[in-house]
């Protein structure tokens, strides 16, 4: 009963420490959303304390009428949507194939796979804005998906777990004639659910937050993403109009936020898994 | 024989399901990488059909010019001080939550949020924390009684206030890849070396880190690769300035291919910053890889 008590004071003391930490890095969230209910006084004057006197609520409003953020979280949908939807084919066959299938120079093109993980976007943004212009995809919502429909790391994610599936089920889904095809519908995909939903989870949040490349390839308001609206609002509203960029920043950054609050398990476990098997 | 025409039906297939993959992975990876060599021995200019070749002019002229070193000095001190340090926090969160004490929903929670916020909005809002005159961040330095520092104004603290950021933003992604390694970890070794008077100190450095290293190796080579992201820090909070003391060579880049037009020029930048996070991740699989096979025998 000693040892208990004395590991449950050790352990209380740790307390101590991480709660003004956890406090501090939640900090930057809490200054945005009461920021966005102050007035513009209130922001630039630092004897009016942390709260606002009175909610401003109708910053958001305000925030909402500047710039169509309504077509921005339509992009922004139909892009993610677009990204992940084709990902998922495109690894599922692939690694499908790595996984199963026997076939010359499968290292090396596992390799050329992998390759990819080294050059992301930020690396080879420059050679890719010229294809994209070439193939006359500027300034349209193709331009922000094609370059990211291959994916190597969900590649690899997903012929890790094909890997773990028994080779014996997939035999006997042979033997009752099933093809490559319908094994890989039928058993495999039900059996690495956890590692797509994993996956999704990481791409989504990826590219919904993406910021270089929507940048360089956008530049009408029909195709803009939320965090390039984000951007061109910080962009006129930053050091002027704060409660308002604030306000705008609360509505782009809620989604994410709201569903990992929702799904906290899931997020956690896919990211905390990501990089282990 | 059966066994065989079996394994060559499968070569058709095979290749079929990977066509998809592939055909993307050439244009958008392949290709590039391959024709930004090409274009940086040439002349290339933004939306000009005329092409010269340059032999190695772009990069003869890299070596005099006095902004690209700035830039990939930048670049280096960035991504040295931001991936040892915000891995240091994580590794010590880490630590810290696998005691699984109360709370520990809230902790992990509070740690990591930051990842999944858009890089703009966390840019903008510490440019806000940031300000001279009423951000909280100089408020609250009055308070400890030290002095108030221009921070994104300031030549000299641009770059450590960005540094300063980017550990907010990626310690809770590496925290939590680094809590699930450390929650393989068997709970007798600990048990053991506290028996035997070992110092959670000792632990650390002699039980903990070595289990994990093979995390810790993975870790870094992610921290690496993440670096690249400060183009979207630098574009929102400082545009490169002040003096160019946050221009990195992805802003670089960006600079010459966009503002100067100079696409092959921007190439050869391009060309020396996959050489340089290459020649890291090599550095890192040389070095730390090589002790990691080491420890694990």
């Amino acid at each position: 009963m000693f040892k208990r008590l004395r590991l449950g004071l050790a352990k209380g003391w740790l307390h101590f420490v991480l709660l003004p930490l956890a406090l501090l890095w939640i900090s930057p969230m809490i200054w945005i959303v009461l920021t966005s209910l102050k007035t513009r006084v209130e922001v630039f004057d630092t004897t009016a304390g942390l709260l606002p006197k009175i909610a401003q609520w109708s910053n958001y409003p305000a925030a909402l009428s500047v710039a169509p953020f309504g077509r921005y979280l339509i992009n922004s949908v139909l892009v993610t949507g677009g990204i992940i939807s084709a990902q998922l084919i495109t690894i599922t066959l692939a690694a499908y194939a790595f996984a199963r299938l026997r076939f010359p120079c499968k290292n090396l093109i596992f390799g050329l796979f992998l390759m990819q993980v080294m050059f992301p976007i930020y690396a080879i943004f420059l050679t890719n804005f010229v294809t994209i212009r070439e193939l006359g995809l500027m300034n349209s919502l193709w331009a922000l998906m094609v370059p990211f429909v291959a994916s190597g790391y969900g590649t690899f994610m997903l012929r890790q777990a094909f890997r773990q599936v028994p080779a014996e089920l997939a035999d006997a889904a042979k033997l009752d004639g099933c093809g490559h095809f319908s094994t890989l519908w039928h058993v495999y995909l039900p059996l690495v659910k956890p590692t797509l939903i994993a996956f999704a989870i990481i791409s989504v949040v990826t590219h919904w937050n993406d910021y270089m490349w929507p940048l360089l390839v956008t530049n009408s308001e029909s195709v803009r993403t939320l965090p390039i609206g984000l951007g061109l609002l910080a962009k006129a509203d930053s050091g002027a109009d704060w409660t308002r960029l604030m306000a705008a920043t609360v509505v782009v950054v809620s989604p994410l936020l709201v569903f990992f609050v929702i799904f906290q398990r899931r997020f956690v476990d896919s990211f905390m898994h990501a990089g282990i098997k | 024989m059966r066994i065989d025409s079996d394994r060559l039906r499968d070569i058709p297939t095979a290749f079929a399901m990977l066509l998809p993959s592939l055909i993307f992975l050439a244009m958008f990876t392949y290709w590039p990488i391959l024709r930004s060599i090409w274009f940086s021995f040439h002349d290339v200019m933004l939306g000009s059909p005329d092409i010269f070749f340059l032999g190695l002019e772009n990069y003869t002229r890299l070596l005099g010019d006095g902004l690209f070193w700035r830039s990939f000095a930048n670049t280096a001190f960035y991504t040295l001080l931001t991936i040892p340090l915000s891995i240091i926090c994580a590794l010590l969160l880490a630590v810290a939550l696998d005691t699984r004490l109360r709370g520990m929903a809230f902790y992990r929670s509070a740690f990591f949020y930051p990842v999944i916020i858009p890089s703009v909005a966390a840019g903008m809002v510490w440019v806000f924390l940031y300000a001279p005159g009423y951000g909280p961040i100089n408020e609250l330095m009055a308070l400890l009684g030290l002095p108030k520092l221009e921070w994104l104004y300031d030549s000299k603290w641009a770059m450590p206030a960005i540094i300063v950021m980017s550990i907010w933003k990626y310690s809770g992604y590496f925290m939590l890849i680094l809590l699930a390694a450390l929650q393989l970890v068997p709970r007798d070794l600990y048990e053991a070396a506290r028996l035997d008077g070992v110092p959670p100190v000792q632990q650390l450095l002699h039980i903990t880190i070595p289990m994990i290293a093979p995390t810790l190796y993975f870790v870094i080579i992610i921290g690496v690769l993440h670096s690249y992201q400060i183009f979207d820090y630098v574009y929102v909070m400082t545009q490169g300035g002040p003096a160019d003391a946050t221009n990195v060579l992805t802003f670089y880049i960006y600079q010459n291919a966009f503002q100067f037009q100079d696409i092959g020029y921007a190439s050869a930048v391009a060309n020396i910053l996959l050489l340089f996070v290459m020649g890291l991740v090599a550095l890192v699989a040389v070095t730390l890889g090589r002790r990691i096979h080491y420890l694990g025998q």
